[in-house]
């Protein structure tokens, strides 16, 4: 059976395609302004990747994200919090908590052994703790995300940044550089801060190992460093790209959809 | 802005404040004294000294994150009760022996129920405080402070009597006259001491044992009489607010050359400008000054016009140019106040700037600069 | 926004502008009615709106008709014992009835944006802000005295003294019972003797006196009320529920205790409620054209700034039922009118103890907990959602002990964060997209 998974994001979107429970392609690109394009688009490649001529060579498609809704192709959405759990639960079926950063949101699920959601939290209104968050640092910090997250750039003094709101982050932030503070200092603070507000989620929900993080932002060393720091626990390396966690979920559900 | 006064121990009182758990709590508990937290102007502290317990003000003071209270609070909740209840968390707090807590204000009142359900302490208990400012509230303080002594007394196996509680109020006020006669020392052109220094000392005197506070306020009394006015300031001002317990927040303030002359803040005034009777029933009289008495905060219903003329009181009295109005983010008792006290400052005149902070001091470099601008609006040189 | 210099007007000129807003609500009322009354038939729904339509109306036409002819009438808050001026005949509106009207108003946005420019922050309870926004710019009927509530939240008590401070109130005395933190017995006598200060208020400031035979018969009448409801309430227990967020809890409080008190026209109202139910329930149906698939616990009011745009899509997208929520649960106590003093004591539980949100926020967060548990069990509810109102700090400071409450009893919650009147503060569509995530994700639906 070939399935596809596609996770529309507000940054990026995410397309998978499996056969026989094993990942055969996946794809990641830049989301654009049109979420059904971006979702054609990402599957288009993943086709291209996967030796496939047409979209109806998958037997279910199921789509994920925040533009979920828009992916025409798909016979069914289910909401990336399922999604990332059941993928990260496929990536490393030892893991109970998931913590994925997307663009716009973050969210902490509990899972059970069976890879469903028991118990989830999101983040309130507030951006602080998400892509666009990191984003917004790097500019002020004319760092680029690679800065945020190179481990070597982890100063061993991390800022205070205290504020909850990114925008007061954000002003925070350009007073600790007009008074010198060492740049790679902030950088740890700013992981820091992040880090505080993802632990307070995971106490919501209950520690539970092991914890793995998924989304776009889980590739961000330096945030994986101060979290595990946080949670006093060490986070579990997937072994898949972590990115495409939501969008594999999706895959996996098609699978039984597609069994009915 | 500094002053030259150099004074041991102003120092002290500045190592004091500097931490939550100072020397001088240590020290008791060594000596197998029993050390009470409490939060909030309106508790009466006098009760715990009777009982000859140590009351520790609570304060979030060297707190570094909010990211174990942010379980339980939520991102609509003022900052300080979630300073505080993350230092508890971390088992900052664990050296307590008993932890009372007022329903001052919707965020306050919550540490109670997440302390309960969170954390072991053998003696937790809220101070049912009334809002209103009449003779029935007088009674219902008066009440709980019956309660709170019988609590007390069995959990501790102490014995409040009568006298030793008249004796606590003796030794409070003394605490009280004293830090006004400092006060009274900033009336003049060239105050010896900074509000930054002033709000030290103040604070210092909710977490060490109030009978060696009246002996560190009597040396630094003289000290500071012997002391050089300051004389570089551009502008006197008064400080209009909340919980601000922070002596860097007002150095800050004063960095522009506004000099902190008085104010009426949680760790300030509101604390000591008026005594409790040491006449009569004790019981009674600590509610009166409670209730009655003592200049109250917004969430003492009734009682605004009262503070509004102690405001402008305060004003002439200490000859000050401007008003700086600071509040906790989310805090809907001092928003209201100050949006009340902008309309009274604006007819009397007098110049007002509101600033909205988090408890942990953040965002200095936009906070000096509004201070800069409110002196030079003030027509300072 | 509204920025008349209100120092600059007669006296007649700024009642004229304070009823401006009154008579427009008054229409509106008038209105609606007047479309029922054209149609061809009536359903039994249709005769519910009407017999509740006719009450708000009386009530407004009633304190209109004191305003413009100097007759004494008084504003109230929510439980200040209403079933006493009701039974000193005292005309009587409620200080939030503009801002809760305002919110399927045109100019609610308008509104909001004016308070922010008056100088309150954008972090204050817009359900504060908003009658502070009112008194400020002349836009509430000025009465002959006031009845302030100071509790449960730190925003009340400053709308009052707001009130006191406004130069064109400032005469107008304002009276409010003291709350207690606690619920025992001590708690009761004492708010019951504010209660009886509060009887003695009115009589000096409106002229009105108060019979305590005639209070006794207002009792029992509200007696007659409450058992309705109860009973309305045990109807709600059904699987599918009859009624979802359109009918039942906010309609009932505000029957009972905002616009008329103790009164057979309320009851005549929930005989009428429980008739609309009782069909539905013996006809094991529930809301027409929707399939009940989760049963809800709204614990707080509705989102009245941009329900239309919420309520309606719960029920069509998800088959999501408001089965109870924060206004509608109550099991009021019934009043024992044997004696005076009982008389006293059962309007203070009441007013203390039993209201809605009063009851929950004023003490400890036992009395979340305490709710949540007892809904659960009775409604067969699936799911919690404690919105998250900007307003309600203390109830969000309680956020982690809810969700625990419902981890024990494996009922899936969530807190979402939003404001019940401006909808620019969490958008519509991003609440929506939290609930669904929310129903998917825990299976629900």
């Amino acid at each position: 059976m070939i399935v596809g998974g596609c996770d529309i994001g507000s940054t990026t979107g995410k397309a998978v395609i499996m056969k026989d429970g094993e990942i055969i392609a996946s794809t990641i690109i830049p989301s654009t302004t049109k979420p059904e394009e971006t979702a054609r688009m990402a599957m288009d490649e993943a086709l291209k990747q996967a030796d496939l001529s047409s979209i109806d060579d998958l037997d279910y498609i199921v789509g994920t994200g925040y533009g979920r809704l828009k992916v025409q192709f798909a016979k069914e959405n289910i909401s990336e919090i399922s999604c990332h759990a059941r993928g990260a639960h496929w990536m490393s079926p030892t893991v109970r908590t998931v913590v994925d950063i997307g663009g716009q949101d973050c969210k902490v699920m509990s899972i059970s052994d069976e890879g469903k959601v028991v118990e989830f939290v999101m983040n309130d209104r507030c951006a602080a703790g998400t892509g666009r968050f990191f984003e917004g640092m790097a500019r002020v910090l004319h760092c680029g995300l690679d800065g945020i997250s190179s481990l070597e750039n982890q100063g061993a003094e991390p800022s205070t940044i205290t504020s909850q709101c990114s925008v007061f982050a954000e002003s925070e932030v350009v007073t600790l550089i007009n008074e010198g503070s060492d740049l790679k200092n902030i950088i740890a603070g700013i992981n820091n801060s992040v880090s505080g507000r993802l632990n307070s989620m995971v106490r919501k929900v209950g520690l539970v190992e092991d914890v793995a993080l998924t989304g776009g932002c889980a590739k961000n060393a330096g945030l994986a460093k101060a979290l595990e720091k946080h949670l006093k626990v060490s986070v579990k390396q997937l072994p898949h790209d972590p990115q495409i966690a939501g969008a594999v979920g999706a895959a996996l559900i098609a699978v039984e959809k597609a069994a009915g | 802005m500094e002053t030259n006064i150099k004074s041991k121990t102003l120092d002290e009182f500045k190592t004091i404040t500097g931490t939550m758990i100072n020397p001088a709590v240590q020290e008791w508990k060594d000596n197998g004294g029993k050390v009470i937290g409490y939060f909030c102007c309106n508790i009466p502290d006098e009760v715990m000294t009777a009982a000859g317990i140590l009351p520790l003000r609570l304060r979030g003071t060297g707190s570094t994150g909010t990211e174990l209270s942010d379980a339980f609070y939520s991102s609509i909740n003022c900052s300080f009760p979630r300073h505080v209840f993350n230092m508890a968390l971390n088992h900052e707090f664990d050296i307590l022996d008993g932890l009372i807590v007022p329903n001052s204000c919707d965020h306050i009142r919550r540490i109670y129920d997440n302390w309960l359900r969170q954390l072991d302490i053998g003696f937790l208990e809220m101070f049912n405080l009334p809002r209103k400012v009449e003779e029935p509230q007088v009674q219902w303080y008066k009440d709980e402070v019956h309660l709170l002594v019988e609590k007390l007394e069995k959990q501790f196996g102490v014995e409040i009597t009568e006298e030793k509680l008249k004796n606590a109020i003796k030794l409070h006020n003394e605490n009280r006259r004293l830090l006004k006669q400092i006060y009274e020392l900033r009336k003049v052109d060239n105050p010896p001491i900074t509000g930054g220094q002033m709000i030290a000392v103040i604070v210092a005197g909710t977490a060490i044992p109030r009978d060696k506070y009246n002996e560190m306020l009597k040396e630094l009394l003289e000290d500071l009489k012997g002391a050089e006015g300051i004389k570089d300031h551009r502008a006197r001002l008064m400080v209009l607010g909340g919980i601000l317990d922070d002596p860097e927040y007002m150095d800050i303030l004063e960095d522009q050359g506004g000099l902190v002359v008085t104010d009426s803040i949680c760790f300030g005034t509101r604390l000591f400008w008026t005594e409790v009777s040491e006449e009569g029933d004790p019981y009674e009289a600590i509610a009166r000054y409670q209730i009655q008495q003592r200049p109250t905060c917004p969430r003492s219903y009734g009682d605004q016009p009262k503070r509004a003329q102690y405001l402008l009181d305060m004003i002439k009295e200490f000859k000050v140019d401007g008003v700086i109005g600071e509040r906790l983010l989310f805090c809907d008792s001092w928003v209201v106040e100050h949006y009340m006290n902008d309309q009274d400052l604006k007819e009397a005149g007098v110049p007002f700037l509101k600033l909205d902070r988090e408890y942990i001091l953040s965002g200095k470099g936009q906070l000096r600069t509004r201070v800069q601008a409110f002196l030079e609006m003030l027509g300072g040189k | 926004m509204d920025n008349t210099d209100l120092s600059t007007l007669g006296r007649k000129e700024v009642l004229e502008k304070s009823l401006t807003r009154y008579r427009k609500e008054r229409d509106w009322f008038q209105m609606f009615l007047d479309a029922l009354s054209m149609m061809p038939e009536l359903s039994e729904e249709d005769i519910l709106q009407q017999k509740m339509l006719t009450i708000l109306l009386e009530s407004k036409q009633t304190v209109l008709d004191c305003a413009e002819n100097n007759k004494p009438f008084i504003a109230g808050y929510f439980c200040n014992a209403p079933e006493v001026f009701h039974a000193m005949d005292l005309p009587w509106y409620m200080l939030m009835e503009t801002p809760f009207l305002a919110a399927s108003a045109p100019y609610l946005a308008d509104d909001i944006k004016g308070t922010e420019e008056i100088g309150l922050g954008s972090d204050l309870c817009t359900a504060i802000r908003l009658p502070i926004y009112y008194i400020e710019t002349g836009q509430m009927p000025i009465p002959s005295a006031v009845l302030g509530l100071i509790y449960p939240c730190d925003g009340a008590p400053m709308l009052h003294q707001v009130m006191m401070h406004n130069k064109a109130w400032k005469d107008v005395p304002v009276y409010a019972a003291d709350p207690p933190y606690t619920s025992d017995e001590r708690a009761i006598d004492y708010f019951a003797d504010e209660l009886k200060r509060m009887a003695e208020f009115l009589q000096k400031h409106t002229g009105h006196s108060l019979d305590m035979k005639r209070l006794a018969q207002v009792c029992e009448d509200g007696n007659k009320t409450y058992s309705k409801w109860q009973e309305y309430n045990e109807l709600r227990r059904a699987v599918p529920c009859p009624h979802g967020w359109s009918i039942g809890g906010p309609q009932a409080f505000a029957v009972s205790q905002c616009f008329v008190a103790g009164d057979p026209k309320c009851t005549d109202w929930f005989e009428q409620l429980v008739k609309c139910a009782e069909i539905r329930v013996n006809a094991g149906e529930g809301i027409p054209g929707v399939k009940e698939r989760i049963r809800y616990f709204w614990f707080d009011i509705m989102p009245y700034g941009w329900i239309f745009e919420l309520m309606p899509w719960l029920e069509e997208e998800w088959g999501a039922i408001l089965t109870m929520d924060m206004f509608g649960n109550y099991p009021y106590t019934l009043i024992d009118t044997s004696s005076e003093e009982k008389i006293w004591k059962g309007l203070a539980k009441r007013n203390l103890i039993d209201a809605p949100m009063i009851r929950q926020a004023r003490g400890t967060a036992e009395n979340f907990s305490n709710d949540i548990r007892r809904i659960v069990k009775d409604y067969k509810i699936d799911c919690v959602i404690w919105p998250g109102h900007m307003g309600h700090k203390d109830g969000s400071a309680a956020g982690g002990i809810m969700r625990q409450t419902c981890r024990e009893l494996d009922v899936p919650f969530l807190q979402i964060g939003l404001d019940l009147f401006d909808r620019a503060y969490t958008n519509p569509d991003e609440v929506k997209d939290k609930i669904s995530k929310f129903f998917t994700s825990m299976g629900l639906g």
